[in-house]
C-alpha cells in the first residue's frame, strides 16, 4: 500500500525555491524588483499598506452646519477618494483669511469614500516590507508577489517566533547560555552573532541571548508557555524540534557544524496551516551545477531516509528496511500502518507511518 | 442528472488529517459498503493540493481490492462510468478540511431571530466574527468598524416574520450596505438574506451593487414556526464556493463531484435525519465525531435533530485550544500517570504542530484519548443545554451512540473504544455503541441527495461497527463488592457465568454476531430500566457485551488508587486478564454461581445488614 509521509527539507545542498507575499489585504507599493536580478537576503522585495479600521469624519457636524445641503458641505471638503492622507493634513476648510477653520485628518491613511458630507478614511496601520530572505535571483515579479530562486542547505524547523535575520552563527560554549552568562557582553565573542544550542532553552537562555543582542537563537525546543515572550524578542527564535524536553535532530545540528563561519538566513516564521512559509535555516552555499530541488511529496520506500516525529525515537533519522503490508502494533497499543527502520545505533524499531517524515 | 442507472458510488471525506473514501455498490440487487481506503490529506501547504490526496487514496483503494478507479486519459480524474468492474458511476465529495468560514451575523431579536441564525451557522464550519442587532448601542463607526475587521467571508441576515414590521431590519441591512461599500481591498463577504421575504427586493438593491446576494426561506416565518434547513442548504453551496476560492485546491476535487464539496457536517445531518426516522428503542441516535480541528455531536430527541459544531475543537490542529477549553485538570483525572500542566501544555502544542502523527507511546495515547474524552463530554454538556435535555450529569436514553474519528474509533482494541464513550457520556441502561470508523455516515448522508436508496440498504447492511450493547446502570456501587451478576446463554456453547463487582467493568470475551441471551442481576440500590433483574437478548459486537459497574454518576477513583483502577479498566476492556484479581475472576468462572433469583434476597440482606 503507497504510503506518502509528510516532508519536512533537511539537505545539505538543495535549489531553493521561495515565494514571497503580500497578505491579500495589503495594497502593494510599486516594486523596484527586476527579473533576473540577483539579489541579497535582506533586499526589499515588496512593499505595501495594510489599512485596518475606518473613521468617518462628518464635516457638517465639525463645522456645526446642521442646516447646510449635502453640496454645500461638499464645497469645503479638500480630499478627493483615493487619497492618501497624513495626520494633520487638512481634509476640509471652511472660511478664508483669518476667520479660516480647518478640519485635519486624525489619522494616516487613504480615504475611501466621500459621500453625503462625510469623509471616510481607512487608517494606516503599518506598511509592510518583505525581505527576500536568501540571496537569490529573481525569477517573477507581481503586484503582491515575488518568486526567487537560490541554492543552499536548507533546515526546515518546526517553530519559529515571526523575526528574520541574516547573519553569521556560532555553537555556544560547552556550558551552553550559563556559559555564556559569564562572558562580558561588550566584548563577547557571542555578540551580535546567531547563537546555535544544542539543549532545550528556557527563559533565561533568551535574557542571555538578548544581553549579547543575538542576531537569532536556534535550539531543539523550549517550553510552551515561553511563546509570548518568544514572539516578543526582537531577534529570531527558531524550535528545530518542538516544545518541552525534546531531543535534537542530529542531521540538522551536523549541518550547521558542517557549514560553520558562513552567513545563514534565520527565517523564523510562524508556523500556520495555510501560509506557505515554514520556520527554516537556509545557508546559501555555491554550487557546481544546478543542485536538485526538494521533492515534497514522494512515496515511502525501502532505503529512504527519515526523521521519526514521535517518541520513543522522536528527532532520530533513520533508514527505512521494511514495510509491513499489514498493520502492526506498535508501543503505544495501537495497531497501525508502520515501518521497521533501521536506528543509528543499528537497532531496528518498528514505527507508525504516520511517526515518519521524508526528508526532501 | 438522472441517477437511476447509477451502481457505484466512490465517496470523499476530505478531513484535516485524512481523506477517507468508501465505495459502495450493487451487491445481489442491494447496495453495501465494498472498501474503504485513506490516505494524508493534502490540501494544506507545501502540497496545497487536496486532489493529490485524493488519488493517493483511491491508489490504495485499487491495491486492496484491484479494481482500476483511476482515469489515465489526462482529462478525468476517474474512469466513468463502471465498465468490466473496473471505474466508478459517480463520486461524491465531503469535507470539513480547511479553514472554517467567518461569518458575521445580523439579526433582528436577541430572543428569536438571532438564536435561528446561530441554529443555522451549527451546521456548517463557520466562525462567528461578530453580530448586529437594533440593540447594539455602538456608534455607527464601531459597528462599521464591528463588520469589517474580522474580515468576514460571508454575512448572514435574519430577522421579521414574512409580511411582518421590516422598517428595522431594512436600518441594519443599510448597515451592511455602507460597510460594503467601504471595501476596496481583500475579500468581499457574500450575504445571505434568510429574513422576512417582502424585504428581498430591497436587499437585493442595496447590495447587489457590492456582492453576491443569497436568498433562502425565512428562517421564522412566523413567530412560531422556524425553518432553518433551506437557509442551511444555501449556506452549505456559499460554504462550497467559498472552499472552492480557498487555498487547497478543493475546486478541482469539486469539479468531479456531482455536488461540489458538500460540508461533512451536512452529510451527517442528510443521514442522521433517516436515522432519527427509523424506529426507536430510546429517544434517538447519538453521533459524536471528534477530530483533528473540528468536533461535531449530532442527536435526534424525539424525532427533532439537533446538532453543534464546534470548530475550535479537536485533538490534532486545535489540541491547544481544545486543552484550554476543558482544562488541565479535567484532563489529567482521566490519566493513571502524574503529568504537570507545563509538560501537558507542551504535549498539545507539539501535537499542533504536528497533528497527523500518532501516539508513540502508551502514556501518549492515554493523553489524547483523555483529551477526547472531556471534548465528548464538553460537547455533550453544550447539547444538554441547547437542546433543552434537562439538567445532571447523565445521558438521555439515546440509542444507538454513534462515534466517528479516529481518536475514538481507532483505539487499541474494539472495548476500548466503547470504554471511551461510557467514560465521557454516561449512558445509563442499556446502550448500543458503534463506531463508524470510515466516516460512513456522513458519505451516506451525501449520496442521499441523488441516490437515497442506496443510503437506506448501505445503511441496513452493516456499514458500522457494531461494539456491542453496554449494561450500565443507574445508582452508586460499593467498591469490590458483587454489584451485577451476569448469565449469558448462547446457542452450542457454555453458559457464561461472571459476577462483576463495583467499580469493575467487564467485556465479556464474545465472538461478534452471536444472538445471546443475558440476565443480568444487580445489587440493592443499582437498577436497569428501573428494575433489578433484566432479561434480554442482544446481539454481541466487536467489544463483546459490557457490563459496567462503576455506577452512574460514574465517580472516579481518588488519585493515588488511579493509576491500578484506570489500568484495570482498560485491561478488562481489551480482553485481557486483570493483574490483580486474575485469581479471584478464575474462582468465579470455575465456582458454579448461585442461582440468580435466590441471590436477590441475599443482596438486599447484605445491605438490609449495613
Amino acid at each position: 500500500m503507497p504510503y506518502n509521509p509528510e516532508t519536512t527539507v533537511i539537505q545539505g545542498l538543495a535549489r531553493v525555491i521561495r515565494e514571497r507575499r503580500l497578505p491579500p489585504q495589503a495594497i502593494p507599493r510599486m516594486s523596484q524588483m527586476l527579473v533576473g536580478a540577483h539579489i541579497e537576503a535582506v533586499t526589499q522585495v515588496l512593499e505595501g499598506d495594510v489599512l485596518r479600521d475606518y473613521r468617518i469624519i462628518d464635516v457638517a457636524d465639525y463645522f456645526n452646519l446642521p442646516r447646510a445641503t449635502a453640496d454645500q458641505v461638499a464645497e469645503l471638503i479638500e480630499t478627493r477618494e483615493g487619497q492618501r492622507v497624513q495626520f494633520g493634513g487638512i481634509l476640509a476648510r471652511r472660511s478664508r483669511g483669518r476667520r479660516t477653520r480647518t478640519l485635519i485628518s486624525p489619522v494616516d491613511g487613504l480615504v475611501i469614500k466621500v459621500e453625503n458630507g462625510r469623509i471616510y478614511i481607512q487608517v494606516n496601520e503599518r506598511v509592510l516590507e518583505v525581505m527576500a530572505k536568501i540571496p537569490a535571483d529573481v525569477e517573477e515579479v507581481e503586484s503582491h508577489r515575488v518568486r526567487l530562486i537560490g541554492q543552499g542547505a536548507v533546515l526546515q524547523c518546526a517553530w519559529g517566533n515571526g523575526k528574520f535575520n541574516y547573519s553569521v552563527y556560532k555553537y555556544l560554549p560547552d556550558e551552553g547560555f550559563v556559559g555564556l552568562s559569564k562572558l562580558d557582553p561588550r566584548i563577547s565573542e557571542y555578540r551580535n552573532v546567531a547563537l546555535i544550542s544544542t539543549q532545550p532553552i528556557n527563559k533565561g537562555d533568551l535574557l542571555v541571548a538578548q544581553q549579547h543582542e543575538a542576531s537569532a537563537v536556534v535550539a531543539p525546543a523550549m517550553p510552551s508557555d515561553l511563546r509570548e515572550f518568544a514572539m516578543g524578542l526582537t531577534f529570531p527564535v527558531l524550535l528545530t524540534e518542538g516544545f518541552g524536553q525534546r531531543r535534537p535532530t542530529a542531521l540538522i545540528y551536523r549541518l550547521l557544524a558542517d557549514n560553520i563561519g558562513r552567513q545563514a538566513s534565520f527565517d523564523a516564521a510562524v508556523p500556520d496551516r495555510w501560509s506557505w512559509e515554514r520556520p527554516e535555516i537556509v545557508i546559501p552555499l555555491p554550487a557546481g551545477g544546478l543542485p536538485p530541488t526538494p521533492t515534497l511529496d514522494q512515496a515511502l520506500t525501502v532505503g529512504a531516509m527519515v526523521r521519526i516525529t514521535r517518541a520513543p525515537w522522536e528527532g532520530v533519522v533513520g533508514q527505512v528496511v521494511e514495510i509491513p503490508t499489514t498493520p502492526q502494533v506498535v508501543d503505544s497499543g495501537l495497531r497501525v500502518p508502520s515501518a521497521k527502520i533501521r536506528l543509528s545505533n543499528e537497532r531496528v524499531g518498528l514505527v507508525p507511518l504516520a511517526n515518519l517524515e521524508l526528508l526532501g | 442528472m438522472s441517477t437511476e442507472n447509477i451502481n457505484s458510488i466512490l465517496v470523499a471525506d476530505l478531513g484535516n488529517v485524512h481523506t477517507r473514501l468508501v465505495l459502495i455498490d450493487l451487491v445481489e440487487g442491494q447496495y453495501r459498503l465494498i472498501a474503504s481506503a485513506r490516505a494524508r490529506t493534502t490540501a494544506e501547504p507545501p502540497l496545497g493540493k487536496v486532489a493529490l490526496g485524493l488519488e493517493h487514496a483511491v491508489q490504495s483503494l485499487t491495491n486492496l481490492i484491484g479494481r482500476e478507479i483511476l482515469s489515465r486519459d489526462g482529462e478525468n480524474l476517474f474512469i466513468t462510468p463502471e465498465s468490466g468492474g473496473h471505474g466508478i458511476d459517480m463520486f461524491l465529495a465531503t469535507g470539513s478540511a480547511g479553514r472554517p468560514m467567518r461569518v458575521f451575523m445580523v439579526g433582528l431579536t436577541s430572543e428569536v431571530s438571532i438564536p435561528s441564525g446561530q441554529r443555522v451557522l451549527a451546521g456548517s464550519y463557520i466562525t462567528l466574527t461578530d453580530m448586529l442587532s437594533p440593540d447594539d448601542f455602538r456608534s455607527e463607526e464601531e459597528q462599521i468598524n464591528a463588520i469589517l475587521s474580522g474580515e468576514p467571508d460571508m454575512i448572514l441576515i435574519v430577522g421579521g416574520t414574512d409580511n411582518g414590521a421590516d422598517d428595522i431590519l431594512l436600518e441594519l441591512v443599510h448597515k451592511v450596505a455602507r460597510a460594503l461599500s467601504l471595501i476596496r481591498h481583500g475579500v468581499m463577504p457574500s450575504v445571505l438574506f434568510a429574513g422576512n421575504k417582502t424585504l428581498r427586493p430591497q436587499v437585493k438593491a442595496l447590495l447587489e451593487e457590492y456582492t453576491n446576494v443569497f436568498f433562502a426561506k425565512n428562517v421564522r416565518t412566523s413567530y412560531e414556526e422556524e425553518s432553518v434547513l433551506p437557509a442551511q442548504v444555501e449556506l452549505a453551496v456559499m460554504y462550497d464556493e467559498y472552499r472552492t476560492k480557498s487555498p487547497g485546491g478543493f475546486a478541482e476535487v469539486g469539479r468531479y463531484s456531482m455536488v461540489g464539496v458538500v460540508p461533512t457536517t451536512q452529510g451527517y445531518i442528510s443521514a442522521m435525519r433517516y436515522l432519527n426516522e427509523l424506529p426507536q428503542k430510546g429517544i434517538g441516535p447519538l453521533c459524536i465525531d471528534v477530530g483533528s480541528a473540528n468536533s461535531t455531536i449530532l442527536g435526534g430527541a424525539h424525532k427533532e435533530l439537533h446538532y453543534i459544531i464546534r470548530t475550535d475543537l479537536g485533538v490534532g490542529h486545535n489540541a491547544v485550544n481544545a486543552l484550554n477549553a476543558v482544562q488541565y485538570e479535567n484532563v489529567t483525572r482521566w490519566l493513571p500517570f502524574d503529568i504537570t500542566a507545563d509538560a501537558l501544555r507542551d504535549y498539545m502544542h507539539n501535537k499542533q504542530l504536528r497533528p497527523t502523527a500518532v501516539p508513540g507511546s502508551t502514556e501518549d495515547l492515554m493523553i489524547e484519548q483523555a483529551l477526547a474524552r472531556e471534548i465528548v463530554r464538553m460537547m455533550f454538556n453544550q447539547a444538554r443545554e441547547a437542546w433543552d435535555l434537562g439538567e445532571g450529569e447523565l445521558l438521555p436514553n439515546f440509542q444507538p451512540i454513534i462515534a466517528a474519528g479516529a481518536i475514538l474509533t481507532e483505539a487499541q482494541h474494539p472495548g476500548v473504544s466503547a470504554m471511551l464513550l461510557l467514560d465521557a457520556l454516561q449512558p445509563t441502561g442499556l446502550v448500543e455503541l458503534r463506531l463508524d470508523p470510515h466516516n460512513l455516515i456522513s458519505s451516506l448522508g451525501v449520496v442521499a441527495y441523488l441516490k437515497p436508496v442506496a443510503t437506506v440498504q448501505a445503511m441496513e447492511t452493516g456499514g458500522l461497527i457494531s461494539l456491542g450493547t453496554a449494561f450500565c446502570p443507574l445508582g452508586h456501587v460499593r467498591q469490590g463488592r458483587d454489584a451485577m451478576v451476569v448469565q449469558i446463554k448462547q446457542q452450542g456453547a457454555a453458559t457464561i457465568n461472571h459476577t462483576v463487582r463495583g467499580g469493575e467493568i467487564w467485556m465479556a470475551p464474545l465472538l461478534p454476531g452471536l444472538m445471546v441471551d443475558v440476565t443480568v442481576k444487580l445489587r440493592h440500590g443499582l437498577r436497569i430500566d428501573g428494575k433489578r433483574r433484566i432479561k434480554r437478548r442482544v446481539i454481541t459486537g466487536a467489544a463483546g457485551l459490557i457490563f459496567d459497574a462503576r455506577g452512574r454518576p460514574l465517580v472516579l477513583p481518588r488519585p493515588k488508587d488511579r493509576a491500578m483502577r484506570y489500568l484495570d479498566w482498560q485491561m478488562a476492556m481489551m480482553g485481557r486478564e486483570r493483574r490483580v484479581k486474575a485469581a479471584d475472576v478464575s474462582a468465579a468462572e470455575e465456582e458454579p454461581l448461585p442461582d440468580l433469583e435466590s441471590l436477590v434476597p441475599e443482596l438486599d440482606d447484605i445491605q438490609g445488614r449495613r
